[in-house]
Order: C-alpha cells, then structure tokens, then sequence
C-alpha cells in the first residue's frame, strides 16, 4: 500500500463574481454570482513510504489546494484521497496524529507564546511522552540553531528564524508524513542552505515520507529524486528529476533587445529561436554545443543590440515547453 | 476527556501568561467590563422606580432574572468567545487551517485557542446579583435552589454557547459570521427581563425557539418559588439538545470550508 494514494481528485471553488462600481455592489447583495473553479482536476498519483516527492508548478497550478486536501483541511469535491489508508478530512484526529505540515505563508505557532512555549504546548496536543519530547528537542535546538530563539515570542522572529522554528513545530512529533508548502519562501540563500540539510537529516534520514511544494528549483534538486509537475490543476509530469534536469538543464535563454525589429538570425549550431517579437529576440541554446559568448557575437554581428540578458529556465519556462512537447520527443 | 481537560488547562495557563504581557489592555478590558455592567444596572434601577412593580414582579426579583442572565452569558463569554471571532480572526486569515490539522477535535482547539477574561467581570457580577437579591428577598437556601443554581448556570452557558455556534458555522459560507449571530444573540436582551411581561408570542419563543429564557427567566422563577419555575428543570436537556444539533451542523458546515486561496 502507498502511504499517499490521490485517484480522481478534483476542487471546486465558488468565486463570487464582483462587478466593478457601486451599482455592482449593490447587485452582488441581492443577486450573487458564482463562478465555479477547479483548483484541481482529476489528480492521479501515488508516494510510496519514504519518498520525497517535488510537488511543483507556476503560481495558481493548485499545489496548496492539493496540500490542503491530502491533509484534510478541504474536502475533495470529487475523487479520493488516502493517506496511510485514511481519508484525512473523515479521520481527520487519526490522521493528523500521523501528519506534520507546514504552510510557509503563514504561522502554526501562537503569535504571542514563546518558542518553547508553543512547542510545549503542540508536544502536548500530539501527546509526545516527555522523554521522547526533550530527546527531540534537544537535536532541533542543535540542527535548527533554535537555541536563542527558544524564549523569543514568534511576533519578534524573523522570517527565517519563523521558518526553522515552523519546522521544529511540524516535526517535533515525529510524523510518518511531512507536508511541506513552500517552506523556503522569501529567505536568504543560507537559511534556505540550513533548511534543506534539516529536511534531508530529518524526514530523509528516519524514513519519513515528504510532499515539497516550492517555487525554488534548487530545493527540488537537492532533496527530491522524483517530481510531479502540475498545472491548472492537471499533473503534466510525474517522474524522475533526472529527466527534467537532463532535458531543460542544459540550456539556458538569452533574449536580445534590438535596435530595429529582429529578422530572424543565422544562428550557430545547437541554437534556436524561442520567441522573435517586436525589437526582442529570445533564443535559447544548449550550453554543451554553443555558449552565450558565441550566440551574443553572432547574432551583434547580424543586427544592432541594445541589450541583452542571460537566463537558466525556470519552471514556467519548462511548463510551457512540455506543453509543447519537449517530453513526449524523447520518451517516444 | 480528562485529556481534554488537561489540554483545557494548559491553553488557559499560555493565556493568562499572554494577557499579563498586555497588562494594559487587560485593565481596560476590566475597567470596561465594570461601567457597561454599572450602566445596565442602573438602567434596571430606573426602569424600576418608574414601574415599582413589573407584572407582579418587584426590583429585586428583576434584578436576579438579570442576575441570572449575566451569569449565563458570561460562560459564553469566557469559554466561547472565539465564536464571534472566528469569521473575522480564523477563517478570513486562513489561520484556522491549523485547527484542522492537530489530532484535537477543531471545535476545542478554536474555543480553548482564547479564554476571554472579559467575561470574569460579568461571571461574579452575575453570581453577586443572584445572590445579593436571594437575601435581599429573603430567600432561603436550600439544596434543590443550590442544585438548580448549578445546573441552571451551566446549562444556560450551553444554551449560549451552542445557540452562538449554530449561527457562527455560517462563517463557513460567508466569512464573517457576525451580523447572523447578532441576530439570534440579541434576543437574550429579552431575558433580561420576566418573560411574562411579554406578549405570548415573544414568550414561546424565548422558551421554547431560541430558549434564553432557561438561561434567566426560568431558574429565577425557581428561586422564587414561582409554579412556572419547575421548567428550569428541563433546561440541561435543552442544552444538551442545542449542543448536540450545534455541533453536527458545524461538522456540517466543515464539509464547506474552502480556505483561503494563499
Ligand atoms: N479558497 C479559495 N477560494 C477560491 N479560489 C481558490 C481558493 N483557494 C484557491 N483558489 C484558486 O485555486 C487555484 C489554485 O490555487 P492554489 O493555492 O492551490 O495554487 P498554488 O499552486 O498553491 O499557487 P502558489 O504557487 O501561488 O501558491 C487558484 O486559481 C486560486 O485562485
Ligand atoms: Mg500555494
């Protein structure tokens, strides 16, 4: 048995439709309008015991709302899901027991309680034996760096100091499966660093089985072997990271802006034109066969250039390029 | 449910460590608490030089029906604030996700998340009138009027409570849940009063449709000795009814909660 099994799962949200001015307002009173959304549509996908699972996608995709289901907090509008043979919204108390989460966009802690104190009190609603709490503690105090935090109320932390002391709270009972939305959202370069190896220490070393959502690729990287890509609320790629890094990791964009508009250049070998706009030009070339030095001269000999910049392709870019197939040409 | 207790406890203690951080608005929330009740009571006062008598009812007998609903409200006021809140402070904010995520019954973690001080003012305000106007009157203690005192102060708390919880689940099809509580909640202002003043209409329904009436009027009559007052024995079970009914209709409503969209 999978430890998540998602089949057919499907959200519905009801937007109330707002018409712009006063007049608007005052018909939206007596006479509401909806419109249906879906968040997420027929979701399929299963995460075995100890996996750590990159749940991806641009803004709006549905990866929170997914989240939100696999945890219990929404009920599915349609399909199921089963976490350790539970359903979470049904069974919720025995599934929580089981779960931790964090929301990186907002706080499980009590705003005004200290650290410690909010720890003391989450380790009793998961009824953690007081041994095993301080044992507990004791190490996140030392991989999280907690120890000048403990007394500090989390209205005066930082985001970064809020963000490790999210991840004690989550795990300090030792869930089987972590949920994690974007827990490295808006932090530095080192705090992310430290906050990687403590998910890597902790869920990946004692077996724990871990859905990531992030924007940043470079957690996915370092702690993931196996993505799934959605969008609009469809999976549009479930499988090993090698293969994304593989395909979209060796090339990189660069975009020109031109003096007049751009007819389209000669361009060295393992090179192509992606976008040819009005006085912009954006190419994208594989970086084993070509460099942007080659491409940059190349193409200022053919056009004038006023500017130009470089890029690695993010996920949107690799969302619209599987769309477009990028996948489908290698796996056939 | 010992667990449970223990949990209480332990929320309480955080709580009072916060509120003594914010001493100020702790002395406000008291100072507060003791002029609205000042005001009430004297309104009652005035009310009564008018009228020396209400119906057959005299200022001391109104006093304890007030008396009584004070003391009723106030349970709902310490322990089942976060009704009235939820709305605004839990669901707008998305905050109340993580109700839903801890192996506790969410509708605990939500009314254990905040006791409110500012019902402790009105809880010995209440009890104080209750008994002040018994010697006042004369009446004399015995232990079915204790047992009623009891039972009649913790079953109107739940009436209270779960009339403000039916009406708080709406929170999750329209967020702020307020202006529908208000609805309901403001006829307790009825209760503060005998009902028998009342026309019939306002009487059945204060009994027996939104029953603030078993949270005042009735135990009141009780100690009065008055034959009416006999119902207030009905009045656990017409908690327990209200609670149970509350209750399934915010699991109900939980079926509908949808979040935040960030
Ligand atoms: N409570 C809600 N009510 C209405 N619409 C919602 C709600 N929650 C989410 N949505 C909508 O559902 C879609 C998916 O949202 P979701 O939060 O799951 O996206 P996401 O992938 O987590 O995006 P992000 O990367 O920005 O966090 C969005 O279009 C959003 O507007
Ligand atoms: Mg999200």
């Amino acid at each position: 048995m999978s430890v998540i099994e998602v089949q057919e799962l499907g959200k519905e949200f009801q937007v109330p439709q707002k018409d712009p001015g006063v007049l608007g307002a005052v018909r939206g009173l007596f006479r509401p309008r909806y419109e249906n959304k879906k968040a997420v549509d027929q979701l399929n996908f299963q995460v075995e015991a100890g996996e750590i699972v990159g749940y991806i996608g641009v803004n709006g995709a549905g990866k929170s709302t997914t989240i939100k289901m696999l945890t219990g907090i929404l009920m599915p509008s349609s399909g199921t899901v089963r976490v350790l043979g539970r359903d979470p919204h049904k069974q919720r108390v025995e599934n929580a027991r089981e779960i931790g989460v964090v929301f990186g966009q907002r706080t499980q802690l009590w705003w005004d309680l200290a650290l410690i104190e909010s720890l003391d009190l989450i380790a009793k609603i998961y009824d953690v034996p007081p041994a095993r709490y301080k044992e507990v503690l004791e190490q996140f105090t030392e991989t999280l760096e907690l120890g000048s935090l403990l007394k500090v109320p989390v209205r005066n932390m930082s985001l970064g100091q809020k963000m490790r002391s999210e991840l004690a709270a989550a795990l300090i009972h030792q869930p089987k499966v972590v949920y994690l939305d974007e827990p490295t959202i808006g932090l530095d370069l080192i705090v992310k660093e430290r906050i990687r190896d403590f998910i890597k220490k902790e869920c990946g070393s004692k077996g724990m089985t871990v859905m990531l959502t992030t924007h940043d690729l470079g957690d996915i990287e370092e702690l993931c072997q196996r993505v799934i890509i959605i969008d609009n609320g469809h999976v549009i790629y479930d499988g090993p990271i090698n293969t994304i890094k593989k395909r979209f990791g060796k090339f990189r964009e660069i975009t020109f802006e031109t003096a007049e508009n751009a007819k389209a250049p000669t361009l060295p070998a393992g090179a192509e034109v992606l976008a040819a706009e009005e006085r912009k030009l954006q190419i994208r070339f594989d970086r084993t066969v070509s460099s942007a030095s080659k491409i940059a001269s190349t193409v200022m000999s053919q056009m004038e250039v006023t500017d130009f910049s470089l890029s690695e392709p993010d996920l949107a870019g690799i969302v619209k390029q599987i769309y477009n197939g990028a996948l489908d040409m290698e796996e056939k | 449910m010992t667990r449970y207790l223990d949990l209480y406890w332990l929320f309480l203690i955080q709580r009072l460590k916060t509120l003594m951080e914010y001493r100020a608005s702790f002395i406000l929330g008291a100072a507060s608490t003791i002029s609205l009740q000042a005001a009430s009571i004297a309104a009652v006062w005035v009310v009564m030089q008018k009228v020396p008598s209400l119906n057959g009812w005299s200022y001391n007998e109104v006093l304890m029906v007030y008396g009584f609903v004070t003391l009723t409200k106030s349970i709902n006021h310490m322990f089942a604030d976060n009704l009235w809140t939820i709305g605004r402070v839990y669901i707008r904010t998305g905050g109340f996700d993580r109700f839903l995520v801890r192996p506790i019954d969410p509708l605990f973690h939500l009314l254990a998340d905040r006791f409110c001080q500012d019902g402790v003012g009105n809880f010995v305000v209440g009890i104080a009138l209750v008994i002040k106007t018994s010697i006042d009157l004369g009446i004399e203690w015995t232990l079915p009027k204790a047992l009623m005192l009891i039972v009649a102060t913790i079953s109107g708390g739940v009436i209270f409570i779960a009339l403000n919880l039916i009406t708080a689940v709406s929170s999750f099809w329209v967020i702020d849940s307020v202006p529908v509580t208000r609805l309901v909640f403001d006829n307790h202002l009825f209760a503060q009063y005998p009902l028998t003043i009342y026309p019939r209409a306002i009487s059945v329904l204060l009994t027996w449709v939104i029953p603030y009436g078993f949270a005042s009027f009735y135990p009141a009559s009780y100690l009065l000795g008055r034959e009416i007052g006999n119902l207030a024995w009905l009045s656990p079970f017409i908690a327990a009814f209200l609670m149970f009914i509350g209750y399934r209709f915010w699991q109900f409503g939980l079926r509908y909660y949808s979040g935040t969209g960030s």
